[in-house]
């Protein structure tokens, strides 16, 4: 456990010092040194227009990691708010809502974000758009499981007797007992956004070259892939390692969170 | 039952409604007039703007949101996906086409995963905490963090540059399947490992098993009558969660090993801004999601009747 948040410790700094670390301009473009070797002048070697690949890889942790955290943040926002709505606003307000919920279920996740980036037109406001309203769901679903059962408990009640608005309700008897959920659900789609973001900038509808992003490294690298293999391991293996290290983060909170609730 | 199955497919059909309504609604927003789009892609050249206007007419795009809607929506019900605006053929049958590319590919990734997980999953739940288990464990948390398309780029560089083996490109012959569906597979065996060993651990730990243990019940028929039943619960939900990964992933892999499929239509229909193609993929995807949905809803009362007992 102790490694793995070290080991998120780490890319955190990455994302936020990881450009001030970067030996070369990442969009600097370098034709007579394309596709170089590793060297101690090029640590992990050249991309084909002569790009230092480390610089690349440190400035795309900024937009990887970065862009992932705030989707999976907004979405966070957006579904909690729904799932309290649903939980308290009734019995009309819940079905439409949970209808809402599994219509947005009813497709593959990346799929959706596939057609609504590919649609709308490649860039990074789409990107956003895209995976932000394809990943709200489950934070609804938790939200409003979790607020139902907490409806008719007695604090509760008394605090709707007593006059407190639904908001504040919400703000200050809801939320305490959603965060331990949420933030489990939290980590999960956060490895999931990174793992989105990177695969729709491999299919060419995420960040736009020539800014730096894992899974659009991975493409310029596949095409290079009989004479530099090389060249396509740096990025896969750092959205491995960084989902890795998340999904593991999760799965230690999930466990701690179990144990508290037995005590 | 009838009531049950009746409000079940009732709220599917309010599902599906909802999809068709976002999709169009969002191709509908897109950025661009779709009316020029069509006219470019079909004439190539600078249309005149009468051009434009009689397209615009023919495509029923003329009436406002709902009128297009409607012309949409009502041939669709009776199964018409209507034709491609960019070569004016039907939809249809090209995409039978694509599906009969992607579902092989998908039962393949799904037999390839069912193959790997099914006995990783008993030998590590022969002795839980054992070094098997921890190497099963530590395995599919790595296979859940590898994105297919790395996975597939790798298993290429491997088995197609290094050594040669497998062609790498394309859908010619039956061995060009072998590195796809081992893509789409190792994934689906790193979710399939993890539900299956907490499925199998939970259901060996129930209270009642040392009491027909002692009662001398053969240890086989203990595992097939009273572990096997309470597994089957949790390995149908992530069935159901599965066929969403083979969909997605199988779009993705057809991507990487250039294969003809729903992956490389949906793609290169977006990039052809072929609208009528792209709300055929999305609407065939969700019509198979909420079906096995459907499906599975009722599977579960079936092997666990508690389950109607709580929500009816």
């Amino acid at each position: 456990m102790r490694s793995v948040i070290v080991l998120v410790t780490v890319f955190v700094l990455l994302a936020l010092v990881g450009p001030w670390l970067a030996p070369h301009d990442p969009t600097q473009i370098n034709i007579p040194n394309r596709l170089s070797p590793p060297n101690a002048e090029w640590l992990l070697g050249t991309d084909a227009l002569g790009r230092d690949i480390l610089s690349r890889l440190l400035h795309g942790a900024r937009w990887s990691l970065g862009l992932a955290f705030l989707i999976s943040v907004i979405g966070l926002a957006i579904g909690t708010v729904i799932g309290l709505v649903a939980a308290q606003g009734g019995k009309i307000a819940d079905w439409i809502v949970m209808r809402t919920t599994d219509t947005f279920l009813a497709f593959p996740d990346l799929v959706a974000a596939v057609v609504i980036a590919g649609v709308l037109g490649a860039g990074t406001g789409s990107l956003i758009f895209a995976l932000t309203i394809t990943g709200w769901m489950r934070y609804a679903r938790v939200a409003r499981g979790i607020g139902l059962s907490l409806l008719n408990r007695g604090y509760v009640v008394q605090a709707r007797l007593a006059g407190l608005s639904p908001v504040a309700i919400a703000r200050w008897h809801y939320l305490p007992s959603l965060l331990p959920s949420l933030t489990v659900v939290w980590t999960g789609m956060f490895a999931r956004a990174i793992l989105s973001i990177s695969a729709l900038g491999f299919l060419g509808f995420g960040v736009q070259p020539p800014m730096p992003e894992w899974g659009t490294m991975l493409l310029d690298a596949r095409i290079h892939m009989r004479s530099t293999p090389l060249q396509m391991i740096w990025p896969g293996l750092a959205v491995v390692t960084c989902v890795l290290a998340i999904n593991l983060t999760g799965d230690a909170l999930r466990d701690s969170l179990a144990e508290a609730d037995q005590r | 039952m009838i009531k049950l199955v009746a409000s079940l497919v009732l709220r599917a059909s309010v599902v599906l409604t909802g999809t068709a309504l976002a999709t169009f609604a969002l191709l509908w927003n897109a950025p661009g007039d779709p009316a020029l789009a069509i006219a470019l892609a079909r004439y190539n050249a600078v249309v005149p703007v009468e051009v434009i206007d009689q397209v615009r007419a023919e495509a029923g795009l003329d009436g406002g949101f709902w009128s297009a809607f409607s012309g949409w929506i009502t041939p669709l019900i009776l199964g018409d996906l209507g034709q491609s605006s960019v070569t004016g053929r039907d939809v249809w049958p090209e995409l039978v086409t694509a599906m009969s590319y992607t579902f092989p590919l998908a039962l393949a990734g799904l037999l390839v995963g069912i193959a790997i997980s099914v006995p990783l999953a008993l030998l590590a739940t022969q002795r839980p905490g054992g070094w098997l288990d921890r190497c099963a464990v530590a395995l599919a948390s790595i296979g859940a963090a590898i994105p297919a398309y790395w996975l597939g780029l790798l298993l290429i560089l491997l088995f197609a540059v290094q050594l040669g083996w497998l062609p790498a490109m394309g859908a010619r012959t039956p061995a060009h399947m072998l590195l796809p569906a081992l893509t789409l597979g190792l994934g689906v065996a790193a979710s399939l490992t993890r539900i299956l060993r907490s499925g199998i651990l939970e259901a060996r730990g129930q209270h009642f098993l040392p009491a027909f243990r002692r009662r001398g019940v053969a240890a086989s028929d203990i595992s097939r009558h009273h572990v096997a039943p309470h597994v089957a619960v949790p390995v149908v939900t992530v069935f159901g969660l599965e066929l969403a990964f083979l969909l997605e992933g199988a779009v993705m892999v057809e991507v990487i090993f250039s294969r003809p499929g729903l992956g490389s239509f949906l793609v290169s229909a977006i990039e052809a801004r072929d609208f009528p193609k792209v709300q055929a993929v999305v609407i065939l995807s969700a019509v198979l999601f909420v079906t096995i949905n459907l499906l599975i809803d009722l599977l579960y009362r079936a092997l666990d009747p508690r389950i109607g007992e709580r929500d009816a």
